[in-house]
């Protein structure tokens, strides 16, 4: 099979400075508010709590063209929810994998930019997920083609937490597991938050991170808004050459819009001035 | 000590037990086939829920290591993998029970395999009405799932002079196919040829001018016979061989159906949403006005059995075929 040619290739340049991406992140969470409210569809909160791991992915972690979406070398990405495309499509944008003014299309008729990722929006979109607990299946499956292919890119994984309940995650998590894939790289973004609200309310999930570790992960949890911990633990993996890694970021719905933040909202409309409102305190918040 | 105490010393392998429980030896055709067919196209893949041994795959397993994926009995994971596989480049070949390679895991065949177009190619064993295990292993349904999906194909060999193509058939395809298989019985003699299958093509097995029995999987036979049943009263029918099941061969269809207006379907499978629909549909929207009558499981789940003692309980026999054909053509035995 063909080997990698990514070692003369020079993927995009990325950003690693917490103060930079900070101020990414800040911008990713102003679209977010822009793209949802014209509609008031869309997923705001989880938008802004998933802004720094976007961030930081797509900026500072991941191999990737922009100019050639279909790079075989490229890490491969997977929004296994796939509903959190404010965020995901406001990243993709900024990145310049896709271009920014298909942006507010966003949710209109006709659009590829759906709300849930669907690869009508060209390779960027590595898998059309949405149907729960499907994302870490395909994860594993590219994975395990790189291995078999001879290339070294790896596969990252979003899961939402909630999506946690679907068996199909499990049955992933086993054969990850099981085959020793050091190339996926699981990304929890742990909100606590889904349709009918505090998972634990819904369905007890605890202990999680012990869990992931008894299905052969390498698992730690993490502050999903802090860069530090981001890079520290995505490194870790990276190091982890014999096993798949799990990182449990923790992430707070509505994250730096002190007006919205911890509300638990699956699917919350925003009203024009709270949308407007939600904007000054971003420009004003500590991030500013 | 008896000589039988001595053979039931630790030389004894676990395959020892699995051998003395087949009723004789059965070719893997197909499995054969799919190792031939994976050295000479390195992109090909074997995955397979821990039944390497009734999908034909243990010849893989053991020659093609490295490519040969055990997913554990996991078959909404096994989609999902394959998708992944697929969209790296690989054609991956997953294995399982028709019954759970399509019923199980549906959701992630349309949104992992079907709605991407990807060549994952999806191979079930033990179609309808084969198995003595009951209920839970019959695939009555597979077809008519698969049949629903966008972009896939569906193949089912006539029998083991089939098989062998099968899988090239499958690859020809450029896209997913889900193929419906039935091991042969054992003692099956094969003359290690077989006969071609060509995607979306119809084969036409006989002539008739009084109607036609389109027939697919082990159907065939039966309308082979039926047929000859029919001969015998002064009917000259024929039978069409239609593996594949979509897309349906549309033309030869038409031709036969006009030429001799009287079409009965006969498919191991559910009269609903399966070959004989898809031969209804066809005609009706062609205008085609035959007189009509589907052969197969009438809208019932079956039970563990035998398949000649089921075929017969279920109305399914060459003598079943050829009374439905008297109705539809409104001839009297």
């Amino acid at each position: 099979m063909q080997n990698s040619d990514a070692s003369h290739r020079q993927p995009a340049p990325r950003v690693t400075d917490a103060a930079e991406l900070r101020s990414v992140a800040r911008e990713l969470r102003r679209q977010v508010i822009r793209l949802v409210r014209p509609t008031g569809q869309g997923y705001v909160q989880q938008g802004l709590g998933a802004a720094d791991l976007f961030a930081a992915l797509y900026f500072g972690e991941m191999r990737l063209d922009p100019s050639d979406p279909s790079w075989a070398d490229r890490d491969r990405f997977l929004l296994s929810t796939a509903h959190n495309t404010a965020i995901f499509h406001a990243t993709l944008a900024a990145r310049g994998c896709i271009a920014s003014d298909t942006l507010f299309s966003y949710c209109k008729d006709g659009s590829p930019l759906e709300i849930n990722a669907s690869e009508r929006l060209g390779p960027v979109i590595e898998a059309t997920c949405g149907s729960l607990g499907q994302g870490l299946s395909v994860g594993v499956g590219m994975a395990l083609a790189a291995r078999r292919t001879g290339r070294d890119f790896r596969s990252y994984v979003v899961l939402g937490d909630g999506e946690m309940q679907e068996g199909q995650v499990w049955e992933a998590a086993m054969a990850a597991g099981s085959y020793g894939l050091g190339n996926l790289c699981l990304i929890i973004d742990f909100n606590e938050m889904q349709v009918e609200g505090h998972i634990d309310q819904v369905l007890k999930m605890n202990p999680v991170a012990e869990k992931w570790e008894s299905f052969g992960f390498r698992c730690e949890t993490i502050d999903g808004h802090d860069f530090d911990q981001i890079f520290a633990a995505l490194k870790r993996s990276r190091e982890a050459v014999d096993r798949p890694s799990c990182i449990i970021a923790k992430t707070v719905p509505g994250k730096g819009a002190p007006s919205l933040e911890g509300i638990f909202g699956h699917n919350i409309k925003l009203p024009g001035e709270t949308a407007e409102r939600a904007l000054q305190e971003l420009d004003a918040g500590e991030f500013a | 000590m008896s000589s039988t105490t001595a053979v039931m010393s630790d030389d004894l392998m676990v395959n020892d037990f699995i051998t003395r429980g087949a009723a004789g030896p059965v070719p893997r055709l197909y499995g054969d086939a799919l190792v031939v067919a994976a050295r000479a196209d390195e992109r090909i893949m074997c995955l397979c829920a821990d039944l390497a041994g009734a999908t034909e795959t243990d010849a893989f397993r053991d020659a093609l290591p490295d490519r040969f994926v055990h997913t554990g009995i996991a078959e909404a994971n096994m989609i999902g993998m394959a998708g992944g596989m697929a969209r790296c480049g690989l054609v991956p070949f997953v294995h399982s029970f028709s019954v759970f390679a399509t019923r199980r895991c549906y959701d992630q065949i349309a949104m992992q395999v079907a709605y991407p177009r990807l060549p994952v190619k999806i191979v079930g064993f033990l179609p309808g009405l084969t198995t003595l295990l009951g209920v839970s292993h019959q695939a009555i349904d597979d077809i008519a799932l698969m049949r629903a999906l966008p972009n896939m194909t569906v193949i089912e060999p006539e029998g083991p002079r089939q098989m062998r193509a099968a899988v090239e058939a499958a690859l020809a395809v450029d896209g997913p196919v889900y193929l419906r298989m039935k091991r042969p019985d054992a003692g099956y003699h094969d003359d290690g040829e077989g006969s071609p299958l060509l995607p979306g093509q119809a084969e036409i097995l006989r002539e008739g001018t009084d109607g036609t029995i389109v027939a697919c999987g082990l159907m065939v036979e039966a309308a082979l016979e039926a047929a000859t049943i029919l001969e015998r009263e002064g009917a000259s029918v024929g039978v069409l061989n239609m593996a594949t099941i979509k897309p349906l061969d549309r033309g030869t269809l038409l031709h036969m159906a006009r030429r001799a207006p009287v079409i009965v379907t006969a498919e191991n499978h559910s009269i609903v949403g399966g070959l004989g629909s898809a031969v209804a549909e066809t005609l009706l929207e062609a205008g085609v006005s035959v007189g009509f009558a589907r052969v197969g499981l009438a809208d019932t789940f079956a039970e563990g059995g035998s398949t000649p003692y089921l075929l017969k309980k279920f109305g399914m026999t060459a003598d079943d075929i050829a009374a439905k054909f008297r109705a539809a053509a409104g001839r009297s035995s």
